[in-house]
């Protein structure tokens, strides 16, 4: 099978969307953007300044009344044509997810659509932003409730899903009638200046949709900007939680920060074991590990099993697991056979193999080996990492414990389904967590009793669809309102009326 | 050929198609006869290979298992060609076809069981299509049984 063409012929400047021009940052500090499959530099992205976000929000604050005054239909027709130019161009931009993050093209092409699913829902704005009205509370007067948008949002975007997230609340911020200036991943902005690009040519008024590259000084000048009226992150917990939440609270910003995650997979004694370790092979390994929906501990579950079954029954589950992982192909994500592509870079690797390390250390057992490399091709190592899986590993363990955004599996055991039920409530994430069973009942009482945001039945990658809140607890989620629709709530102000005419 | 991701299969798929519809148009020109027959089975291939597409496309996501749909799903234990042999008789084409129809068959159906729980809607894509061929292998033999009388 051929590796497809590099939409990426030669070296980016990476460049900031301002006021609808697309400007040089002032910036001495330029960082690189490498293709981690091949180490191929892609773009040369600058650190803005300061100064340079003070200027994109105060262009977003002067727009704002203009965009707010543009009706909801007039709104949601350059997002239409948004849509459009998205499928039109669904080829090139997923292409350049895989160079720019070095996921799979499987992978590319289904963030792409689902970033195009919240473009989608977004357009029912109309409908979706309604109020409410009751007539005569009393003789001869009524109530509204309006949604009125609020003025300038700071989205902040991740490295690992670089194109699709930062649309979990652009078009729903737009569609309510906000301003947005948005923070690209500086590890992969490429997309998102694809996607600017895009929304340029469907027409989307200048100063509507801004784009500032850059660091900690960006997201410093973002939450302490007195013009922004709330910030959606998608990131690490310490940032999320300490920085983000925090700074959103002491500047009364609205928040919506999704965090990190440890997702626990059950797999129950009546579960189809074929599908199963499948679905579990993309929940575990599906992004190289690397968003907070992938299955991090594995636990097989004895439920009314006696300990003579449930030691055949775990071991089948590890030997069939260890199996499928092993034969994982791992290369560049252009070529369509590849299963798992690359880290996003060295540095995510070099941590990783101390994690491993770690895992030993404590007393694990490392049945695979991913730091063993073996790629379907001739490709440097630097970023690469085989498919690992530790048995013998405990919930108090570093490795079973914290989050590790890799393809690092941990294989667990739980008597019962309420001890597996309190594993998961001993770790302080809850993001999303899965169960593999037949049975109505198990489901049921798993569903009703897990304290975590997304919850799998059956499927190892819970993630909700647009026209659903992008669920989230404890640890895994600061703020109040989710992404993805439930965020029209968090685009809008309420605002009430109550009339009489004399 | 290993083919283990919905991609590497939606390309393999999609090309036998697209190359399927040219050899139907080659033949269309060659044999006047049977003009209108080739012609139409050019025109469902092309349909296939878009409706193909459309589903891929369509419902691709991070939710469902692309990467890990297909197990020993090899393109070499099938041999689909997509060309003739050259230098031989119209009766003997039209058994090529006929064989070449029920191994794309037979792979498309292979292929939409193995994904049938992981992507299920390429599977039900594939599943559709790979049953049509059986009318289009009825066609061809058609064509042979006219030819032997």
């Amino acid at each position: 099978m051929a590796v497809l063409e590099e939409p990426i012929k030669e070296v980016l400047t990476i460049k900031n969307y301002i006021g609808g021009e697309w400007v040089e940052s002032k910036s001495d500090r330029i960082l690189d953007v490498i293709n981690p499959a091949n180490q191929k530099l892609l773009a040369k992205v600058p650190i803005s300044t300061r100064e340079e976000i003070d200027e994109a929000v105060q262009v977003a604050k002067e727009t704002f009344p203009m965009w707010r005054n543009t009706t909801p239909l007039a709104r949601v027709r350059y997002l239409f044509r948004l849509k459009e130019l998205l499928e039109e161009n669904f080829e090139e931009v997923s292409r350049v997810q895989t160079m720019e993050h070095g996921k799979t093209i499987d992978e590319s092409r289904g963030e792409t659509r689902r970033g195009i699913e919240m473009v989608e829902v977004a357009t029912g704005i109309p409908a979706l932003m309604q109020g409410a009205l009751v007539e005569d509370i009393a003789v001869g007067i009524d109530e509204f409730a309006y949604r009125q948008p609020l003025g300038v949002f700071g989205v902040i975007g991740p490295f690992n899903f670089p194109f699709m997230v930062p649309l979990w609340f652009i078009p729903f911020a737009l569609a309510c009638g906000n301003t947005v200036v948005v923070k690209p991943s500086s590890e992969d902005p490429i997309s998102q200046t694809k996607i600017a690009e895009l929304a340029e040519e469907a027409g989307i008024p200048p100063g509507v949709w801004n784009v500032v590259n850059g660091g900690r000084d960006v997201v410093t000048g973002m939450l302490e900007h007195p013009d922004i009226e709330g910030i959606c992150f998608v990131g690490s917990t310490p940032v999320g939680r300490d920085v983000i939440y925090k700074k959103c609270g002491e500047t009364g910003k609205r928040c919506a920060a999704q965090c990190g995650a440890k997702n626990f997979v059950l797999v129950m004694p009546d579960a189809n074991l074929d599908r199963t370790i499948r679905s579990c092979m993309t929940s575990f390994y599906g992004n190289t590990g690397q968003r907070c929906l992938s299955g991090a501990n594995l636990v097989v579950v004895g439920e009314g099993l006696n300990e003579h079954e449930f030691n055949a029954f775990y071991d089948k589950i590890v030997n069939a697991f260890v199996k499928s992982a092993s034969q994982i192909r791992v290369g560049y994500g252009l070529d369509e056979n590849v299963q798992m592509g690359p880290l996003r870079d060295t540095k995510k690797k070099n941590r990783l193999i101390d994690v491993i390390q770690k895992g030993i250390d404590e007393g694990a057992k490392l049945l695979l080996d991913g730091r063993n490399i073996k790629l379907v091709e001739d490709l440097p190592h630097d970023a690469f990492l085989n498919p690992s899986v530790f048995t013998e590993v405990t919930p108090d363990m570093y490795i079973g414990k914290e989050e590790l955004f890799g393809p690092i599996a941990s294989i667990m055991k739980a008597k019962n389904l309420d001890e597996a039920i309190d594993m998961i409530h001993g770790n302080p994430f809850g993001n999303a967590t899965s169960i593999f069973t037949q049975s109505g009942k198990w489901t049921r009482k798993f569903v009703h009793d897990v304290k975590v945001g997304n919850v799998g039945i059956n499927i190892g990658i819970v993630a909700p669809m647009a026209f659903f809140p992008f669920g989230g607890m404890k640890d895994s989620f600061f703020g109040v309102l989710h992404g993805q629709k439930e965020s029209i709530d968090f685009f809008t102000d309420r605002k009430v009326a109550i009339q009489r005419w004399f | 050929m290993e083919i283990t991701t919905a991609s590497a299969a939606i390309s393999y798929i999609t090309t036998v198609e697209e190359n399927s519809a040219k050899l139907y148009e080659n033949l269309a020109q060659k044999h006047s006869e049977d003009k209108e027959t080739f012609l139409s089975l050019a025109k469902e291939n092309k349909r296939n290979e878009k409706s193909i597409k459309y589903a891929y496309y369509g419902v691709i996501s991070d939710k469902l298992e692309a990467c890990f749909c297909f197990e020993n799903l090899d393109t070499d234990n099938y041999s689909i060609k997509t060309e003739l042999s050259e230098g031989i008789a119209y009766p003997d084409k039209l058994k090529e076809l006929v064989d070449t129809e029920k191994k794309i068959q037979k792979f498309l159906l292979d292929a939409a069981k193995q994904s049938k729980s992981l992507v299920p809607d390429v599977s039900w894509i594939l599943e559709r299509v790979g049953k049509k061929r059986a009318k289009r292998v009825a066609t061809l033999e058609s064509l042979l049984d006219k030819g032997a009388k």
